[in-house]
């Protein structure tokens, strides 16, 4: 999975989501991504429900075709 | 040099879950051990509640690694490592440690 598929993914699953996904590492690393995902489905939601939301939406890919995200959450301004 | 854990039964793993999560104040899952770590966000979650208490119970998921995963889930609803619980509560990865550190909630989520 590349960095345009797993935004791709984040975006169809979580409400009116924009995810911003890069690799922090090694450019050609793409098992270990920085995501940053913006939505207001995260509004009033605690830390832990807002990446479950992300970890939802990827689904079986996370631990196995991607070994690891760093993840940011954040509603709207 | 080989740093391979030793394997052990699906079964074993299950039940280190269960008992490490329900007999400690703080539990970490994590990828190798307190004093070898293999992966840098368990390296990072270790250093991060290292902070504010010296009493953490360390389980090293490589062990087993799929058993433990589903186990955990099970708790957290998530697989990937690592994985921190307070007094029998999934409180997050290396991330959410991170950013509760950043807004200096982390000590009291730690119960510091």
């Amino acid at each position: 999975m590349d960095e345009t598929e797993v935004a791709a993914l984040i975006e169809s699953e979580i409400p009116d989501a924009t995810a911003t996904v890069t690799t922090p590492r090694d450019p050609d690393d793409d098992s270990h991504y920085a995501v940053e995902v913006v939505s207001p489905a995260f509004a009033g939601k605690s830390l832990v429900d807002q990446h479950q939301l992300v970890h939802d939406a990827l689904g079986e890919h996370l631990t196995r075709d991607i070994h690891a995200i760093e993840l940011t959450t954040s509603t709207p301004e | 040099m080989s740093f391979e854990p030793r394997e052990i039964p699906p079964e074993e793993a299950q039940e280190n879950v269960v008992e490490t999560i329900e007999n400690n104040d703080v539990a970490l899952f994590m990828k190798g051990t307190e004093m070898m770590p293999q992966c840098g966000y368990s390296r990072k979650a270790l250093g991060l509640i290292g902070q504010y208490r010296d009493d953490v119970a360390t389980v090293n998921v490589l062990t087993a690694t799929e058993a433990y995963r589903e186990k955990l889930a099970e708790y957290s609803g998530r697989e990937t490592i690592p994985q921190t619980f307070v007094d029998g509560e999934f409180v997050g990865g290396s991330d959410i440690l991170e950013q509760l550190d950043d807004d200096g909630e982390l000590a009291a989520t730690l119960n510091a």
